[in-house]
């Protein structure tokens, strides 16, 4: 690997927004076949870095050096001439167009009368997708697409483009765990093609198995790149933070034996079937499960946000029948969503609004604005929100400060039963971590969760109990301090001791 | 020098710092090409001109924000005024008369969101198609006729207070006042906000979606019926036709007072700056003179340049960024 040749190479390249430096003298290489990845917490400069190599930006200073030819800065034609394709973490395909339409979009194959020839196009689509071993059929229409083909379909797409240089921003954040696999495979066959990619991600065990080297970008500084086959986390994670560090303090059980939430044999046709689970006061109840098993409808049905076909909910001994978040919210049961941006921010209003939204609608006919100010700023503070002011519109945030914001909004409301589904998607390590001490203080509270998450980590050691879902059945509940991350993997995929697929 | 160039930016940062600045220079421009622009009298009839858009705009204002449309409010302002004159004719108490009128602005206007929100209907088609409905029964009940009502309910539209500020427009800014305060200081300008940024949010953070659309397009009808009274007050008379048209005046100063169209922002100033705006360009051309029939095509293009000034301003803005 380390023979080939560099494709890209960035020397000292320096750009600065008003008085913030987003990137500071940094340097960077690629050779063709490598994957590079690049770790920093959010807001070390990795998005400006690819905006930069995009040509959505333009540097202050230094040097881009593309196949050998310097470059001061990249216009967003050149950079796409030059073979630098950009997988966004949002998806940027027609979803209402075919999967051979979206692969031939702007450079249609037309027929000697100017018109598109969907014949050809269908025929080379398909044997584009063959020939990359990938099994989505070229007529299927993008959006009854599942979010891991989409994904792979923004790559083949590139690929046709006669891309030499990809760089994947978060490509794995919305898949499950098969489909992440099926992602880094075919992440390792664009690899033997020669092509380099630079890949960004938060989970940092996918750079163990495709990065070849890693760079870890701090406060707009490349601080160290490291060869991954000569590194390890700790390593990386310390450069990150700057600081040796668990992220999981341990957390001793403190639920009592009373009970908040008792679900009997709950159902949704075509979701989930006959779940039945407890919840007691301080627990955290843990959900494992691929996508797809069903978990995030299930918490929607407690939340209120959807109708259950049969079964029953009691809160504290009594029938929880919500036909509306409202209800269940007036209930104390809160939830903060997996899809941030869709369904939890407004995110051209203020950290102020958004903070204060669900207090205001329940409490306050009449906005009091000086209390209002006051509890934000407090909450701002308690939660280590960083943020220009209570007027900065929550969508210039990073996602860790404006998952903090969405968490601040239900401490300011008074929820009870918090219901977390992935609250740490998106989010960086600093905020992950103060995320996870924000749970552990309301469970100490007496408040209770339950923590849908796929990340195993993060749902062995925050939870008591975890509650494995397939396929829309709970299938078994287990001891989360009794069990490691091999054991709860194996649970998740259905595999039994011998390596067999169970049921 | 750094004070007055930080204060330069200040106001380019803001859409209606922007307009007002437009708004100076063509008056500066009307007043030196014809002084009698400048003349009290002048400046008091633009701000009784201005005063039926202001209230329509202010009713767009909510819709918009929150994400809907009403383009019927046109023929509701038909509706209304005539229901209004007709019964006044018929010798009924020129207030009652008019109450009766608001009232049926409110119930034309929240039927717009009953149908738009029980057929799960964009609200912009719901009005579209109501248009011809409203108009119709105006028609229909005047057989189009005009309905004059000279001398019998003429104060709102001719009273000055001070002898000086035309009532009229006491009333619009009271309007701006109820806008800005229902905005700002109540639960439901949170919601209007919040609906119209991310409605599925909204109704994830506990917002009752539908009630609370519904009250906006009733509070929209409230101040469609406010400028039909005001519009039969100043005119003197009502026909089917009266309003037409007033809709896409309204919803063209709201986004030119910084609310797009997406909805989630704007304020009650950027639409009184737009509306304003809108008056200003009319009446400048009057008093320079422009010929009647050239003054749309100019008011057209005078409207396209400010817009596409403030879109330059603003990527001009995020480049700097």
């Amino acid at each position: 690997m380390s023979t080939s040749a560099e494709i890209l190479t960035i020397r000292n390249l320096t750009k600065t927004f008003g008085d913030t430096v987003a990137l500071n003298q940094v340097n960077f290489s690629l050779r063709a076949g490598e994957v590079h990845c690049l770790v920093g917490e959010n807001g070390a400069g990795k998005s400006t870095l690819i905006k930069i190599l995009a040509g959505a930006e333009r540097p202050d200073d230094g040097v881009i050096v593309v196949f050998d030819k310097e470059h001061r800065y990249l216009s967003p034609d050149e950079s796409l001439q030059l073979g630098i394709a950009t997988i966004y973490q949002d998806l940027q395909l027609v979803t209402s167009l075919t999967v051979a339409e979206n692969i031939f979009l702007g450079r249609e194959i037309v027929t000697k009368f100017g018109v598109v020839d969907y014949t050809a196009q269908h025929r080379r689509a398909t044997e584009l997708l063959e020939s990359m071993n990938i099994s989505i059929p070229s007529n299927a229409i993008v959006e009854t697409l599942s979010p891991a083909h989409q994904q792979t379909l923004q790559i083949v797409k590139a690929l046709h483009v006669n891309a030499r240089i990809m760089i994947m921003d978060e490509p794995t954040a919305s898949l499950g765990i098969e489909e992440t696999n099926a992602l880094l495979n075919l992440v390792r066959r664009l690899v033997t093609k020669q092509i380099g990619i630079i890949y960004i991600s938060h989970y940092l065990q996918e750079i163990f198995e495709i990065g070849d080297r890693v760079t870890v970008l701090k406060d707009g500084k490349a601080v160290q790149t490291l060869t991954v086959a000569n590194s390890d986390v700790a390593t990386i994670t310390r450069h990150m933070i700057g600081r040796e560090h668990s992220l999981f303090a341990s957390r001793k059980s403190i639920a009592s034996s009373d009970l908040v939430l008792q679900v009997h044999n709950l159902s949704k046709r075509d979701h989930f079937a006959e779940v039945s689970f407890d919840l007691h006061q301080g627990e955290i109840l843990g959900f494992g499960g691929v996508i797809g098993a069903g978990r995030t409808e299930l918490m929607n049905v407690i939340f209120g946000a959807d109708l259950r076909d049969s079964g029953d909910i009691l809160l504290h001994g009594h029938p929880l029948n919500c036909a509306s978040p409202r209800s269940a919210i007036e209930r104390g049961v809160v939830m903060i969503p997996e899809d941030r941006k869709l369904l939890a921010l407004f995110d051209a209003r203020s950290v102020r609004e958004n903070i204060a939204v669900v207090d205001n609608e329940i409490n306050h006919f009449w906005l009091k604005l000086g209390q209002e100010l006051r509890a934000v700023q407090e909450l701002i503070r308690r939660l280590h929100i960083v943020t220009a002011g209570t007027g900065q519109t929550i969508g210039s945030l990073s996602g860790g400060n404006q998952q903090k914001a969405v968490l601040a909004r239900w401490l300011l409301s008074k929820g009870d039963l918090f219901i977390f589904d992935e609250p740490t998607k998106g989010v960086d390590i600093g905020a992950k971590e103060q995320i996870y001490e924000l749970m552990a203080a309301l469970v100490r509270e007496g408040r209770s969760i339950l923590l849908v998450s796929s990340e195993l980590p993060e749902l062995l050691a925050m939870s008591d109990r975890i509650a494995i879902m397939r396929s829309g059945k709970l299938v078994t509940m287990v001891d989360a301090r009794q069990t490691t991350p091999r054991q709860l993997l194996a649970l998740l995929l259905g595999i039994d001791d011998n390596g067999e697929f169970t049921r | 020098m750094l004070f007055a160039k930080r204060l330069g930016k200040k106001l380019l940062a803001n859409q209606w710092s922007f307009l007002l600045i437009v708004v100076l220079i063509l008056s500066i421009v009307a007043g030196t090409i014809n002084s009698r622009y400048w003349w009290v009298g002048n400046l008091t009839n633009l701000l009784g001109q201005i005063s039926v858009l202001s209230l329509v705009a202010c009713g767009a204002t909510i819709l918009i924000i929150s994400g809907n449309f009403d383009i019927s409010v046109g023929a509701n302002i038909g509706l209304s005024s005539v229901v209004m004159a007709m019964l006044m004719r018929n010798g009924l108490f020129s207030p009652v008369a008019a109450a009766t009128g608001l009232l049926i602005a409110v119930i034309c206007a929240s039927l717009i969101g009953v149908a738009a929100i029980a057929f799960d209907a964009p609200s912009f088609i719901v009005s579209l198609a109501a248009i011809g409905v409203y108009q119709g029964i105006a028609l229909f009940i005047t057989q189009g006729t005009i309905q004059t009502i000279y001398g019998q309910f003429e104060t709102l539209g001719s009273a000055k207070l001070f002898n000086l500020i035309p009532l009229l427009f006491v009333i619009a800014l009271i309007g701006y006042g109820v806008l800005h305060f229902i905005l700002a200081h109540t639960q439901l300008g949170r919601c209007v906000y919040a609906i119209g940024n991310n409605q599925r949010a909204a109704y994830l953070a506990g917002i009752k979606v539908n009630r609370r659309k519904l009250t906006f397009f009733a509070i929209n009808g409230a101040f469609v019926g406010t400028a039909a009274m005001l519009l039969l007050s100043r005119v003197g008379a009502a026909q089917p036709s009266t309003g037409t048209g007033i809709e896409l005046q309204a919803i063209g100063s709201v986004v030119i007072g910084g609310a797009p169209m997406s909805g989630g922002k704007g304020n009650a100033f950027g639409t009184f700056c737009g509306v304003l705006l809108w008056g200003v360009i009319g009446n400048a051309l009057n008093m320079i003179r422009v010929d009647p029939y050239i003054q749309d095509v100019v008011i057209g293009l005078l409207i396209i340049l400010a817009v596409a000034v403030s879109s330059l301003r603003l990527r001009a803005e995020r480049v700097m960024k």
